[in-house]
């Protein structure tokens, strides 16, 4: 009993230290969301929300494109991921390995930058354009929901690539040539061997993808500005610029519950397909 | 087995979009022009300079890796006994343990942002630069916990044993028998965190004040300003310097460990 007494108190300050630095301000936040004096009925700043045109059109903004960018980024990744997971040289597979990791290891900010290069008014596309005659004076293609698009695609992709690479890894290519000479063709092999079988790999790069897209700060605030709000942008502007609290605690919340439900709801989906792989 | 070329042909096109990017930044820092363009008309390497004696870049840089360190530091502190004993022994409460440590990871980084600006900047009981350093500590601690779980795992609690049963305390063990063989393990947890605190803007972007700001701050805020090519500049340093990082970790633990 005396040793576990003991093991406590290695603990204690690392408990210590998240309960007074981090869970007692998290439950600040909660309370104040629901209620805060003088300040109306329970629950009006979720109503507040909600019925500004404003702050829902960010809402459905966020997660529009946090979808999108799950969806695309699902597409290109799997076959990126199959050619890396093939590469038979070692020193080539890490060397392709180590251009996926990079970005990710990168300053966010110095990364988004680039696309202030290739999207800018005198920037990589508009000169291009320009020069081909394709078009007459610069377009605007900053400030739009296309270039937070791509912003946010370009950060978050290499998540999704790791974790099919990791994936594809642990299913051996004789599923695939079983299926193929069964009779399968190769589509079929990959709808109904391979892609069940990955199923996981999926759903954890959706999570990060989708959770990270739709909490993502430094791509909309760059990319995005004030044109196009992100419930990212929409928190800071309300807790900085126009020190609504009441908002801006809100908005918090609301982006937390909604990374929590994303996160069961994707788990629940690839339970889903798990088992439908074992029938 | 048949070549699938349209896998390679995705491929290329998937690492020219990653890693296109960081090509044309490096180009566009040794632009003449003081608006940028791409590509540019000239050479120079005036931004270099420009960017290496602009107090406001350099201060914020100083505090970045002042933060990246002892954020780090003090998370390995605070985040290596609990590793430790989650890693070795059952005892009541230890999912509450587990569940605390991950959190900071599982909350939007906005979200605890916002949490630390409203009780402690309101409250008003640090400086900002510790107010800075709780908030960094809070969110690398669960990238300590993690790694240093996943190196004890391999660690076989058997060799310790021996050295106990040999006639050692159970803490003389720990500093002479585990730490030695854990090193890789603790090395890559401090990189990790380190460019997690470093490159950090959301906890930062709350708690930053006048004067006191990190250096992805002050990047975000110079962009909205000027449309020079001094943050490519900038941008190329802090490439050049992850892409060394990672090479030397590399070298050092292979990339696995990296992630």
């Amino acid at each position: 009993m005396v040793q576990h007494k003991k093991l406590y108190l290695l603990l204690l300050p690392c408990v210590v230290f998240l309960t007074v630095f981090f869970l007692v301000p998290l439950l600040v936040l909660v309370s104040g969301s629901i209620y805060e004096p003088g300040k109306g009925f329970v629950g009006q700043g979720y109503y507040n929300f909600f019925a500004q045109k404003l702050s829902r059109d960010a809402y459905f903004r966020s997660l529009s494109m946090g979808g999108l960018v799950t969806l695309i980024s699902m597409v290109f990744s799997y076959p990126a991921a199959m050619a890396i997971v093939r590469i038979r040289s070692k020193s080539l597979k890490s060397f392709v390995m180590t251009l996926v990791v990079l970005p990710l290891m990168t300053n966010p900010v110095a990364r988004t930058f680039a696309w202030l290069v290739v999207l800018g008014r005198n920037g990589l596309i508009n000169n291009t354009l320009l020069s081909l005659g394709l078009i007459k004076r610069p377009e605007r293609l900053l400030y739009t929901n296309g270039a937070v698009f791509v912003g946010l695609l370009q950060l978050f992709m290499p998540f999704m690539i790791l974790s099919l690479i990791s994936a594809l890894e642990n299913v051996s290519d004789d599923y695939s040539m079983a299926a193929r000479s069964l009779g399968a063709s190769g589509l079929k092999s990959f709808w109904y061997v391979q892609l069940p079988l990955t199923i996981e790999g999926l759903v954890i790069g959706g999570t990060l993808v989708f959770t990270g897209a739709i909490t993502a700060y430094v791509t909309p605030a760059i990319l995005g500005g004030s044109r196009i709000l992100m419930l990212s942008t929409l928190l800071y502007q309300r807790a900085s610029v126009t020190l609504d609290w009441g908002m801006a605690t809100t908005i918090a919340m609301i982006m937390f519950l909604t990374t929590l439900g994303l996160n069961y709801a994707l788990k629940s989906l690839g339970k889903v397909g798990r088992s439908r792989s074992r029938t | 087995m048949k070549k699938n070329w349209w896998l390679s042909i995705v491929l290329i096109i998937v690492m020219l979009f990653l890693i296109g990017p960081f090509l044309i930044i490096f180009i566009s820092a040794f632009g003449n022009e003081a608006s940028l363009r791409f590509p540019p008309r000239g050479f120079t390497l005036d931004w270099f300079k420009k960017v290496l004696t602009m107090p406001m870049f350099l201060d914020s840089l100083k505090l970045s890796l002042r933060l990246g360190i002892f954020s780090s530091l003090i998370a390995m502190l605070l985040g290596l006994p609990v590793a430790y004993v989650t890693s070795r022994y059952d005892f009541r409460g230890k999912r509450f343990i587990e569940l605390s440590t991950t959190l900071p990871v599982i909350i939007p980084q906005m979200v605890a942002g916002l949490a630390l600006l409203r009780t402690f900047v309101m409250l008003n009981l640090f400086s900002i630069e510790m107010t800075l350093l709780i908030g960094h500590t809070a969110i690398v601690l669960p990238y300590v916990v993690r790694n240093v779980i996943s190196t004890l795992v391999n660690f076989p609690p058997s060799i310790e044993e021996a050295a106990v049963s040999l006639g050692a305390s159970r803490v003389r063990s720990f500093f002479i028998v585990v730490l030695p063989n854990i090193t890789t393990g603790l090395i890559s947890a401090f990189i990790l965190t380190f460019i997690t605190s470093f490159n950090n803007v959301p906890i930062s972007l709350f708690l930053t004040g006048p004067g006191v700001s990190t250096l992805p701050i002050v990047m975000m805020t110079y962009m909205e300003y000027y449309f020079n090519p001094s943050i490519a500049a900038l941008a190329t340093i802090l490439i050049a310097m992850t892409v060394g990082i990672v090479a030397i970790s590399q070298k050092l633990l292979g990339v696995s460990r990296m992630m």
